[in-house]
């Protein structure tokens, strides 16, 4: 569904990410772990149109994506949800969830599938999305990417700034979304909840990939036991 | 007192709607448009020159605005577009200097081509009372139609999928693209409004009273006040500040004179800065 | 700006910011400009001085190059954007004429009570800046209100200012500034004495923290320096250039408008020949200030096109030499001289 290769991306002229090459298949949860400053996020931006790719491709469904803007990949069929949100902090809840939709009416049925994933956001319907919670407004930015109907859903640290017991519900959610039949690319600091939920995981490293595999060979694989999973 | 406050009420849509226009620039495109006034003027030399050549006043009227609104598009297609290759203060800042330089030109024409010129629509009919008080039919219609665009207004950037776009951009640009917004299609979209906008107001006012065609700066200058007021890029303060303003210079054109209404107009633009920049409900600091 | 641009913008502010002897080098340059341009300006009424017409274009071109060395002190050197160079140069002109026929006090008093009143308000304008710490923008819509809230209360006073119709001044009528050539050589002098207060202002310690100031804010307050102190100061010390010179304006022309220190007839020209010079130079005034002196003039007949001419050029040099006539000499320069380098190499 998803195929990257060799895509190179950075800031000024200085590449933070070196030649990944990762793919994602339809109905996949796929998972990239990594420490902090490891190039995840400038990945991510990178796939989605936020930060210029400066070599490699980006193919979704059999078309390159790589060049397009923001916007026309989002209305391709890819959702993603940043870690800063990026959320209208002046418009309430149910205006977000409305321009998930865009450029369409929100519809009442999609609606009614984020509110029973969050129960929480139908109780916040009329609220400033300024004025919720850090956990709230995860819920409120997952929500408004899933307005839109994707077929691949992106998320760079959903638990990033989350309690513990929060955390846990976002993957609650998030398994609930991959029972339904939800593509999943994550990345994710928080190893044993991503590797919990994750069909597939590469683990990146200095921009570059340096291990994959299922989800149980990372578990039991002695690197990631030891860098990642607190195992001595 | 009742006349000065009604007069206000219309005065403030009418305050309210010019600075809804420039702060959507500010807002969607980080542009402080100075040629705002002079585009309007431009809307009211073409509706005056094509009544003279016999045209219906509502044609003329659709006309101008026409004109209006093409201006804010080609300036936004054309001199704005190095602007927007720059961020944050340099960009306000050239897009401040470039504005200058297009109203320059803009009058500096007008003034070369009609130097004596005086706009005025005159809309005939016997005064009306309304609520006691006798008001021309230009003054009624121009109400009218004051009125029914700033609903129109409200209902665009409230209740439409395109006003919360617009609105979704001025708050989080990142986030209006993850949606799907393209920014640029909705920034054309914002500054031929904005020019339609300034055409509409100012050939309303030209209902009520005459509009020289000098007036270009002096809009653009009030149109900044209410702006400033608002808190630049709020659409709601605009239109609050707006009313306000309108009714505080009525009242003060009635009891005080028009003189020191400007000082004051002034004057609250200045204390918004000095106490609350961000405006009535401008969101930044 | 990239940190090329910003390189070349503060070329001389390099070579200052180095040993004192490079210093030393560096402000005979500047003084030997100084003392060019003053030669060659002195001698200019040998050619005009006979025409009253030309005579009064020239002084009206030195009191721009004043307004343009003040404007370039606040804005170039501190990046504060005061919109109110006109208003402020009214503010001394206007206070001048007033303290001297109204209450007697003779004119060369008078002048210097309204320069202290520019200062003040030019100082006031930066306290406020700094205290509410506005940003380029609103420094200047604040500045820029305060230019048309001046304007309206010269236009409403009438008993006190005349109103639109001016005011005649009295003050200095009987003294050689009403002569035709004498005038010419104190605004000159004038000139040269802020041309020369520049240099010496940048050469100091506040110079210093002027540059670094310009080049960047941020690293300027980490290293610790007093960032709003100096901003106050130039806002004090441009204020007052622009007060005396509105003044001194005043008692030579002997006859003194609202139009003559508006927003749109000061500040916007000021600004084109700033920029057009070469933003926060020591030369950049005076020659944008005498370029557009002299294409006045020979445009003359085309006086009804100034303003499309003035916006077509605030265009023009924005989009195609912000750095101005200097700044693109200079890195042309310095573009030539890197090319040799590396064809040595």
């Amino acid at each position: 569904m998803l195929e990257i290769s060799d895509l190179s991306a950075g800031y000024d002229s200085k590449d933070v990410v070196l030649g990944v090459s990762i793919d994602v298949r339809e109905g996949e949860v796929v998972a990239i772990i990594g420490s902090n400053g490891a190039g995840k996020t400038t990945f991510l931006k990178a796939v989605c149109g936020l930060l210029p790719v400066s070599a490699g491709e980006v193919r979704y469904e059999g078309r390159s994506i790589t060049d397009l803007a923001i916007h026309e990949i989002a209305r391709a069929g890819i959702s993603f949800v940043p870690a800063g949100r990026h959320l209208f902090p002046e418009m309430t809840v149910a205006e977000n969830l409305g321009l998930g939709a865009y450029p369409h009416r929100p519809e009442a049925g999609q609606q009614s599938v984020v509110f029973d994933l969050f129960p929480r956001l139908a109780e916040r319907r009329r609220q400033a999305a300024g004025t919720m919670s850090g956990g709230e407004q995860q819920m409120l930015a997952v929500g408004r990417a899933l307005m839109s109907r994707p077929r691949l859903l992106i998320l760079d640290e959903p638990t990033a700034g989350l309690a513990p017991k929060l955390a846990a519900q976002a993957y609650e959610s998030l398994a609930a979304l991959r029972t339904q039949g939800m593509t999943i690319l994550v990345a994710e600091q928080q190893v044993p909840l991503v590797l919990s939920l994750a069909d597939r995981g590469y683990v990146m490293e200095t921009g570059a990939i340096q291990l994959q595999g299922s989800a149980a060979e990372l578990r039991d694989n002695p690197t990631v036991r030891r860098a990642y999973l607190g195992v001595a | 007192m009742t006349a000065a406050i009604l007069d206000g009420i219309v005065l403030g849509l009418q305050f309210g709607i010019l600075g809804v226009g420039l702060t959507i620039m500010y807002g969607l495109g980080g542009v402080l448009n100075l040629a705002y006034g002079s585009m309007a003027v431009v809307a009211a030399v073409v509706v005056s020159f094509s009544m003279r050549s016999g045209l219906p006043a509502g044609l003329a009227v659709l006309l101008g605005i026409l004109t209006a609104a093409g201006i804010g598009l080609a300036l936004n297609l054309t001199i704005l577009k190095p602007v927007y290759r720059r961020q944050g203060e340099a960009r306000v800042l050239l897009s401040l200097i470039l504005t200058i330089g297009v109203a320059f030109i803009i009058d500096g024409f007008l003034v070369w081509r009609f130097p004596i010129e005086v706009l005025s629509l005159s809309i005939g009919g016997n005064p009306v009372l309304i609520l006691g008080v006798p008001m021309r039919t230009g003054s009624l219609l121009a109400s009218a139609i004051t009125l029914l665009t700033g609903g129109a207004l409200i209902f665009f950037f409230r209740a439409t999928v395109t006003g919360r776009a617009v609105r979704s951009v001025i708050q989080d640009e990142v986030g209006a693209q993850l949606c799907g917004v393209n920014p640029a299609t909705t920034r054309t979209l914002i500054f031929t409004l904005s020019g339609a906008l300034v055409g509409l107001v100012v050939v309303m006012q030209s209902m009520t009273s005459p509009v020289p065609i000098s007036a270009g700066f002096e809009i653009t200058i009030l149109a900044l006040i209410v702006t400033v007021v608002g808190g630049l890029g709020s659409i709601r303060g605009a239109m609050l500040a707006g009313l306000i303003l309108g009714v505080v210079h009525a009242m003060s054109s009635f009891y005080i004179g028009s003189y020191i209404t400007t000082i004051i107009l002034l004057a609250a633009a200045a204390f918004t800065i000095l106490l609350r920049p961000s405006g009535l409900f401008g969101k930044h600091a | 700006m990239t940190t090329e641009d910003v390189n070349s913008v503060s070329g001389t502010s390099g070579v200052l910011r180095g040993r004192r002897k490079d210093r030393r080098v560096s402000n005979l340059v500047a003084l030997t400009s100084i003392a060019v341009a003053g030669i060659v300006l002195a001698l200019l009424p040998i050619w005009i001085g006979d025409s009253r017409s030309h005579m009064s274009v020239a002084i009206s071109g030195l009191l721009f190059v004043c307004y343009a060395i003040a404007f370039n002190l606040i804005f170039g050197s501190t990046g504060q954007l005061f919109l109110a160079v006109g208003a402020l140069a009214g503010v001394g002109a206007y206070a001048s004429a007033i303290i001297s026929d109204r209450l007697g006090v003779p004119f060369p008093l008078a002048m210097m009570l309204a320069t202290g009143l520019s200062m003040l308000i030019g100082g006031g304008f930066s306290w406020i800046a700094v205290r509410r710490s506005l940003d380029i923008i609103f420094t200047g819509i604040v500045t820029l209100v305060f230019s048309l809230a001046f304007d309206n209360i010269l236009l409403g006073q009438r008993d006190l200012t005349g109103g639109e119709t001016g005011l005649v001044v009295e003050a200095g009528s009987d003294t050689f500034l009403r002569q035709q050539i004498p005038p010419y050589y104190v605004f000159l002098g004038l000139v040269l004495i802020y041309l020369v207060g520049y240099v010496l202002l940048h050469s100091s310690h506040i110079g210093w923290a002027f540059r670094a100031l310009r080049d960047d804010r941020m690293a300027a307050e980490l290293t610790g320096i007093d960032v709003s102190r100096y901003r106050i100061y130039a806002g004090v010390i441009g204020g007052g250039m622009l007060g005396l010179a509105g003044a001194l304006w005043a008692h030579v022309e002997g006859f003194i408008s609202p139009a003559t220190f508006t927003f749109i007839h000061v500040d916007v020209p000021v600004l084109l020949m700033v920029v057009f010079g070469g933003l926060g130079m020591l030369m950049g005034p005076v020659i944008g200030s005498a370029f557009f002196t002299y294409m006045g003039e020979v445009l003359a007949a085309f006086s009804h096109l100034r303003l499309i001419g003035e916006g077509t050029m605030l265009i023009v040099l924005f989009l195609l030499l912000p750095k101005g006539i200097l700044g693109a000499l200079r890195s042309g320069a310095s573009g030539l001289r890197r090319r040799r380098q590396t064809s040595k190499r």
